[in-house]
């Protein structure tokens, strides 16, 4: 029987070979880039849930009540961890972690590594597991590391052999001797803290200086609560232990106006599940853990699909049409329901199996440029789940039963005559529309998706952020050399050089440099009994030369003046904050009064940080006790790679050990918004996928129909329509069609557009431009779809079609 | 004279070889005949009234038609010159399905963009003439096959063509239904209208004033 059927659905999908082939190649490549996006969705959801403790482990953080209204931050005060330990109930472990860039020394070997300062419970409560050494507490002492296989093979050539043995590390300004206790397996691609080294806190240069400071905020600390104790009652417990540690800040909060919280609290510690930390934005001032980015690729997978599904039903249900008289034969000669209903599911069955085993192997073969193109390290292992793969084979199932079930029910329902007759009316092409609509929907949402996301991506790029950043190259200070000699030597170096424009030196980098470390550094003081917070940036000689920076008032630092170390250049956004007409005569008197600063210019805003963010307050200083951590060299705008080059080769000069990441300003822009791009990459080819799958359908089906209008072209003709007019009859049927996908999506499209572009301070205005633009390319398209179809079937002879049979 | 048929040929290739479907045809129409062409099946006859009609093509030979000389003349030409003078009657009548009778019947005076207020008297006209006023809001499917072929027949004259030509108009009626149609083809004969009907029936082609055969595409 099984067999009879299989032999039959096979000689039916040979019959209809176009549709049979043009399903099977939709349904794979549908197939292998949802398996694909799904990958990268469920890879990015895997983040940091491999800690075996993530439901009893928390990062804290501090949310305060200030003028400005509700701000939460995770960098805490060094003394927090022990006092939460020592003072509230219900802690287990409390844990510090700083990550950083360390130079590792071993033999002739100089390295940077990426290390993780933190505490020995550090492997109590985050799951990163030994493979050799001391694997129950490898921090057990002050001079005991734990290294990454990876860090291993960098650092030793080998992980063989390498517990006890001693590396020095570069630590602030000296060198430090350590010894090697633990190889710890890599950590897994899916995690946030990724490190090659962990180092005990106490070695941390900052270490000392802020032991007991609560004002400097720096690292941050991760808790694990005891069994039985709920985020909840962590908070309530904390609440005097706040107001005893913060009282000097939440009094200045009062003072400053600000406003209490609901439970008449200034300031809350709070904790975030390790499970949702990487999806945790605090843009909004408390913890918002949004989901959106794999979630938005789960939903173009699904769309995807849903688009070839769509087809595919849509393809079933007008092929049968073609077979009402088989079925009406069949009947008559004693088919039943069920029997009717298991061969039109067989087909479907065998299409989507076929597919399937296809769309496996393409996806495989898709995988690597995939990898690289979406920039994921996921792998396959996170699809081949036996979860998701009953998953995957229950929807087949549903799918197929829909699409082979529902035409099969529609005929089976259909009395013996009419289907003989060869009529089926049963509204079935509301459903074909209605498919068609919804699939031209998607597809018009997606395009305009993509549209307003290389526009906002354009936009960022060629936004005047206030500096000079196509003449600009930003050089990680990364060697062992005092930064501000490095500089030095470079202006030496590169004096003779006339495309060497201008040198400078600064203790944070413009966007995201090689050395892929972006940080911010806050500070605070009162000034004229207000509270007020400004962002912080020590700059050597000729920053603002070097970056085109515009003086609006006053002068920037300079050798012509000796006491400089105690000058304040501010930006714009910061003199306003001070509020004072004249903003050089500000003064501002700093560490309890020992020192007085002195405005001496302002800047122009510039965007020094991330472009997503206003320009907030900045204050530049000028010490040489602060180290630089960039040097910034600007050159002429001709002859930019052998200038580049000879950066590169002064820099090998000078710091011949450490590697060079210096790169260009517009390069360090455009990898902040990587993450933009790659949802532009997800987002663009998720559209053409799905418009190109919707007009496969959409070919198809105008196939069928204009087949089956072949007739009434031919009366028509012989009634006197011209070419053109049959030709418009035909294609208005389908553009009408687009033309309601269009406005149902455009407001959909619009929402969520504008939603998303509130994310960014500045952005590209959504014009009406951009869904006319996705309207007319999904009409276009889908008219050269369906019109070449349609104008053949308008010009042929009406003779051959209105023969009489 | 209405048209000239001069030596006219048609065939087509297949294998290699040269299959003639008509063979040297020469015909004159005068206006006013009542013309029945007759022959066995697959000798030509449809194949021989589409060329008269211009809806297709032939190979070799002279084809005028009121002064105008088909074989030289452009497809657009051609198109425009049926249009206002030839209408087609055929044997399952290809209304179109999805168009009430009103609304069948106004469809080639669309295409020749007559306007809607003339085009709704003459419709009027039509329905009122042939009698099917009562059924101008049915479809084709709730018709009668007789009352389609009528409604077919009201089709082809409402645009008042010269030349009516008829393929098998009575194949699918029974003989009652057959014999009304007849009977309209010989009144409009009378009031002026040229008639050319394909027929297998003896006593439908005595309705005409001249019976052509056909044998093998050619004239007998
Ligand atoms: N396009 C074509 N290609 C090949 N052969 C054709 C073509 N058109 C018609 N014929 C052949 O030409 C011959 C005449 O066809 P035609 O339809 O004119 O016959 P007929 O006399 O109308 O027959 P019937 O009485 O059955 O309607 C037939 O043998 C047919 O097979
Ligand atoms: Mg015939």
């Amino acid at each position: 029987m099984l067999k009879n059927y299989l032999k039959i659905a096979l000689r039916n999908l040979i019959n209809n070979k176009v549709f049979t082939l043009t399903n099977i190649v939709g349904l794979t490549s549908a197939l292998a880039v949802s398996l694909l996006l799904v990958m990268t969705a469920l890879f990015e959801l895997s983040y940091d849930q491999f800690h075996a403790k993530k439901d009893s482990v928390y990062q804290v953080y501090l949310s305060s009540q200030t003028p400005r209204g509700l701000e939460s931050g995770t960098s805490q005060p060094v003394p927090l961890a022990p006092a939460l330990k020592a003072d509230v109930p219900g802690i287990k472990h409390a844990v510090r972690t700083l990550s950083d860039d360390v130079l590792a020394i071993y033999k002739e070997k100089e390295i940077n590594l990426d290390a993780e300062f933190s505490d020995p419970a550090f492997f109590n409560i985050f799951t990163f597991p030994a493979v050799k050494g001391n694997a129950e507490n490898p921090l057990s002492d002050k001079n005991n590391v734990a290294i990454s296989e990876e860090g291993a093979q960098k650092l030793f050539g080998s992980t063989d052999n390498v517990i006890g043995k001693s590396i020095s590390l570069q630590l602030g300004k000296q060198e430090q001797l350590f010894t090697i206790s633990t190889i710890l397996e890599d950590p897994p691609p899916n995690n946030s803290m990724d490190f090659d080294i962990v180092i005990p806190f106490e070695n941390h240069p900052e270490y000392i200086s802020n032991m007991d400071r609560w004002d400097s905020q720096f690292h941050l600390v991760y808790v694990e609560l005891e069994e039985g104790i709920t985020p909840e009652q962590f908070e309530k417990n904390t609440r005097d232990f706040t107001s005893l540690h913060y009282k000097g800040s939440i009094e200045n909060a009062i003072r400053d106006g600000a406003v209490a919280n609901a439970d008449g609290l200034y300031k809350q510690f709070h904790l975030l599940s390790i499970a949702d930390m990487h999806f945790t934005s605090f843009a909004s001032g408390m913890a918002e853990v949004k989901r959106t980015f794999p979630y938005m690729i789960l939903g173009i997978a699904f769309v995807i699909i849903f688009i070839v599904c769509a087809n595919f039903i849509n393809m079933n249900i007008a092929l049968s049409e073609r077979r009402l008289k088989e079925i009406g034969m069949r009947k008559t000669l004693g088919a039943v329901k069920k029997q009717l209903f298991f061969q039109f599911w067989m087909e479907s069955l065998l299409v989507f199996m076929v597919s399937t085993i296809l769309g496996l192997v393409l996806g495989n073969l898709l995988l690597e440029p995939f990898k690289t193109l979406f920039n994921t390290r996921a792998t396959l292992d996170y699809v081949t789940q036996p979860k998701i793969l009953l998953i995957f084979g229950l929807s087949i199932f549903c799918v197929t039963l829909i699409a082979g079930g529902y035409p099969a029910l529609l005929m089976s329902r259909l009395g013996t005559l009419r289907a003989l007759k060869g009529k089926l009316d049963f509204g079935k092409n509301r459903l074909r529309n209605s498919l068609i609509v919804l699939q031209f929907t998607i597809a018009i949402l997606l395009i305009s998706g993509t549209l307003v996301l290389h526009g906002q991506i354009e936009f960022m790029r060629n936004k005047d952020l206030g500096y000079n950043k196509e003449q600009v190259i930003s050089i990680p200070l990364n060697g062992k050399k005092d930064s501000y000699r490095v500089v030095e030597l470079l202006r030496d170096e590169l004096k003779g050089n006339i495309d060497i424009l201008n040198i400078s030196g600064a203790d944070n980098n413009l966007g995201l440099g090689r050395d892929g470390s972006s940080m911010n550094s806050m500070m605070g003081f009162d000034y004229q009994g207000r509270g007020v917070v400004t962002n912080a940036l020590t700059v050597d000689y000729d920053y603002a030369k070097t970056l085109d920076l515009e003086v609006v008032a006053g002068r920037t630092f300079s050798r012509d003046f000796a006491a400089d170390s105690l000058s304040l250049v501010i930006n714009e956004t910061m003199a306003k904050q001070l509020g004072e007409e004249d903003p050089l005569s500000i003064r501002i008197p700093m560490d309890d009064g020992a020192t007085t600063y002195s405005v001496i210019g302002v800047v122009k805003d510039f965007n020094f940080q991330d472009i997503s963010k206003q320009v907030n307050p900045l204050t530049l200083f000028m010490n040489n006790d602060w180290d630089l951590y960039y040097a910034y060299v600007k050159i002429a705008p001709e002859n930019i790679a052998g200038s580049f080059e000879a950066v590169e080769k002064a820099w090998s000069k000078i710091e011949p050990q450490a590697e060079f990441l210096g790169s260009f300003l517009d390069e360090n822009l455009d990898r902040t918004f990587r993450r933009e791009k790659t949802m532009a990459t997800i987002v663009t080819s998720g559209s053409i996928l799905g418009i190109l799958l919707s007009c496969i359908g959409l070919f198809a089906i105008s196939m069928l129909v204009v087949g089956q209008r072949t007739k009434e072209i031919g009366v028509r003709k012989v009634l006197g329509a011209s070419i053109s007019s049959v030709a418009i009859l035909l294609t208005k049927d389908f553009l009408k069609l687009v033309a309601l996908a269009f406005i149902i999506s455009t407001p959909i499209a619009w929402y969520f557009l504008n939603e998303w572009l509130q994310n960014y301070a500045s952005h590209v205005v959504l014009s009406p431009l951009f869904f006319v633009a996705a309207g007319l390319t999904a009409c276009l398209i889908a008219f050269a779809t369906v019109g070449s179809r349609t104008l053949k079937a308008a010009s042929a002879n009406p003779v051959k079609s209105l023969r009489d049979e | 004279m209405l048209l000239q048929l001069n030596n006219i040929f048609k065939w087509v290739n297949s294998g290699g070889q040269r299959i003639f479907l008509l063979k040297d045809i020469n015909l004159e129409v005068e206006q006013g005949e009542f013309i029945s062409v007759m022959g066995p099946s697959g000798s030509g006859k449809s194949t021989l009234l589409n060329v008269i009609g211009m809806l297709d093509s032939f190979d070799e030979g002279e084809y005028n038609f009121l002064d105008e000389s088909v074989h030289s003349l452009k497809e657009k030409h051609r198109a425009n010159l049926y249009k206002q003078y030839i209408g087609f009657v055929f044997q399952s009548y290809h209304l179109l399905d999805e168009l009430t009778v009103k609304e069948n019947l106004e469809m080639p005076l669309i295409y020749k963009k007559v306007k809607g207020s003339e085009r709704k008297a003459m419709v009027a006209d039509m329905l009122d003439r042939f009698n099917i006023v009562g059924k101008k809001d049915l479809f084709p499917a709730q018709l009668s096959g007789g009352q389609q072929q009528l409604v077919g027949v009201a089709r082809a004259l409402i645009a008042n063509p010269k030349l009516i030509l008829a393929d098998e108009p009575t194949g699918n009626l029974n003989s009652k239904q057959g014999e009304e149609i007849m009977e309209l083809f010989k009144q409009l004969n009378e009031e002026g209208v040229t008639i050319i009907q394909v027929t297998h029936s003896e006593k439908n082609a005595e309705y005409g004033s001249r019976i052509i055969n056909l044998l093998d595409g050619r004239m007998v």
